[in-house]
């Protein structure tokens, strides 16, 4: 799931019209050092299914992260694109039902400009 | 990749540990190494900047108190002259504008930079002075005996860290102000959320775009309809050979509407005024960060036996000025000062580590914090301030410049009932009166 999302890489030639820059695009110009172990998880997926009707997660998180998975009936975690900015622990899930915690050391995002 | 000397920790006890190696960490390890303290700086990050994202620009002066005449040898991206205020409706724009050849020149007032590379410098010159900078690795908790800090339990194997005092500078999310119990966490309507997007374009291309003279550089504020009615701001600065251009929402109202913060960010980039300074500037990174808006009420305990904390941590941002950095500089020093005061006495009790709140106090830390303490929650309850009235602006502005049959009289009545009919004087007024109470 996360290889097709984070590997398209872009590159210069493409149509750079900003309506046309979506995430994926987005977090493929930043560069990650992903850990093997993700640093994300859903406390209880009982609260996702039945209590969060809107999946807050997947539209507060700016790497869009959480993907609602209907087959599944539960939130993905794209955990390799991360930006540990701290939305899902600090009230972008409203339910507070995301467990985060930096990557090791090392690991996560690199920023070259920042 | 990495200029700092990753140095393998041993069982060494230090005078002072400083958790994070960002603006107001480094603060505090230039200050302690100079005052001859023995001190490390832990950093989980490949590099000392690697993990830190801002706007951003960096001021002047209270740098160059951390690092004298910097601007000879930092890497900056440019001197920034020209400030410009737009408020935008989606078509068009009123903008206020400030321009000084004054900042030019040295000792200059601000510069564009980038966290990554500035950061990294910055730790340069901590090592320099004798500081320790460990990279690569992750503080996971407090070491405690009783209600004192005494170390740090790092992500390494025999990973105990011993400190007579540890500084906290780990940035917005307080992970181990929280376990010290300091902080009880960032609430959602004390924080913006912001992203970010660097956009590369010839020099000579943004020089003509932004009308600069060589090497200089201009940084806007935008406020309107960019924000889709979440009270927030947008952001372009000009850096060397790119454009930083962002967008910053206040999180609580972000979530209750679920809106998504790059959608915002797109929308900012497609108007017209803004689409024409960075049409085809290529991408280059896409970054997002928290800034703590809380100002002085949403600040946590700032000291505890053995514990001081500086920066983000502490919840030290001016969102009215957009300050962030300087106050992280000046409160990491700040904080060592008053750790080499303590080594002195031979104490770091809570007790004696209170001289950093006092000192705090004192300063245009507090001093601005508290001036603005109401500002966060005031436009999270009058989001027409980010939509209203910079349409009224525009209208009152449009009607004026527009040339037509009416008489100025004429107009000047016409935007006096459209003013009216959007906002009722009663309550006009009270927006003023509430606006200019809190913002001074």
């Amino acid at each position: 799931m996360s290889d097709d999302r984070r590997n398209r890489l872009p590159s210069d030639d493409r149509d750079w019209t900003p309506s046309k820059l979506s995430v994926t695009d987005k977090l493929g110009l930043t560069k990650f050092k992903p850990d093997a172990e993700p640093h994300l998880s859903v406390k209880d997926k009982e609260v996702c299914q039945a209590t969060c009707r809107r999946k807050y997660c997947t539209h507060t998180c700016p790497a869009q992260v959480y993907r609602w998975e209907e087959e599944e009936e539960s939130i993905s975690i794209a955990y390799e694109g991360c930006l540990e900015c701290g939305t899902c622990r600090s009230g972008g899930c409203p339910y507070d039902n995301i467990e985060m915690s930096y990557p090791r050391g090392g690991y996560g995002v690199q920023y070259r400009f920042g | 990749m990495s200029d700092i000397t990753n140095i393998p920790i041993t069982t060494d006890r230090f005078d002072a540990i400083i958790v994070g190696a960002g603006p107001a960490g480094l603060s505090a390890a230039c200050t302690l190494a100079d005052g001859g303290a023995r001190v490390a700086v832990i950093e989980r990050g490949d590099w000392p900047g690697s993990k830190n994202m801002m706007g951003g620009l960096v001021f002047s002066q209270p740098t160059a108190q951390v690092a004298p005449e910097f601007w000879k040898k930092a890497p900056l991206e440019r001197h920034i002259t020209r400030r410009e205020m737009w408020l935008t409706t989606g078509e068009s724009v009123v903008r206020a504008a400030y321009e000084s050849t004054d900042f030019g020149a040295e000792p200059y007032n601000s510069f564009s930079v980038f966290r990554s590379r500035f950061d990294k410098w910055l730790a340069g010159e901590a090592r320099a002075k004798g500081a320790i900078i460990i990279t690569e690795t992750l503080v996971e908790d407090l070491l405690m005996e009783g209600d004192r800090v005494v170390g740090v339990r790092t992500g390494r194997p025999e990973g105990d860290l011993e400190a007579d005092v540890v500084i906290l500078c780990e940035g917005v999310n307080p992970f181990l102000a929280e376990k010290a119990g300091l902080s009880k966490g960032v609430k959602p309507e004390s924080l913006a959320l912001a992203v970010k997007e660097v956009l590369a374009l010839p020099r000579e291309k943004l020089e003509d775009r932004f009308n600069l003279d060589e090497g200089n550089g201009a940084a806007y504020e935008v406020i309107g309809e960019i924000t889709g009615g979440i009270p927030g701001t947008g952001f372009i600065y000009t850096n060397r050979d790119t454009v930083s251009i962002g967008v910053g929402v206040i999180l609580k109202d972000m979530v209750d509407q679920t809106a998504e913060a790059y959608a915002l960010l797109e929308r900012f980039k497609a108007q017209p005024q803004v689409q024409r300074l960075i049409h085809g500037a290529s991408p280059r990174e896409y970054a997002a960060h928290l800034i703590p808006e809380g100002g002085y009420r949403g600040m946590p305990r700032l000291h505890g036996n053995g514990v001081l904390i500086a920066g983000d941590a502490a919840g030290m941002v001016n969102a009215v000025f957009t300050e962030g950095a300087n106050l992280a500089l000046l409160s990491g020093k700040m904080a060592a000062e008053t750790v080499l005061r303590a080594m002195e006495c031979g104490s770091f009790e809570a007790i004696t580590l209170d001289h950093y709140r006092q000192q705090l106090e004192k300063s245009i830390i507090m001093k601005d914090l508290k001036t603005f303490q109401d500002v966060t929650p005031f436009l999270s309850s009058h989001p027409h301030f980010f939509t209203m009235y910079p349409e009224l602006a525009s209208a009152a502005v449009k009607e004026l410049l527009t040339v037509d049959s009416l008489s100025k009289a004429d107009k000047m009545h016409l935007i006096i009932k459209l003013v009216r009919s959007q906002r009722p004087a009663r309550k006009l007024m009270k927006d003023l009166y509430d606006g200019w109470r809190t913002f001074s």
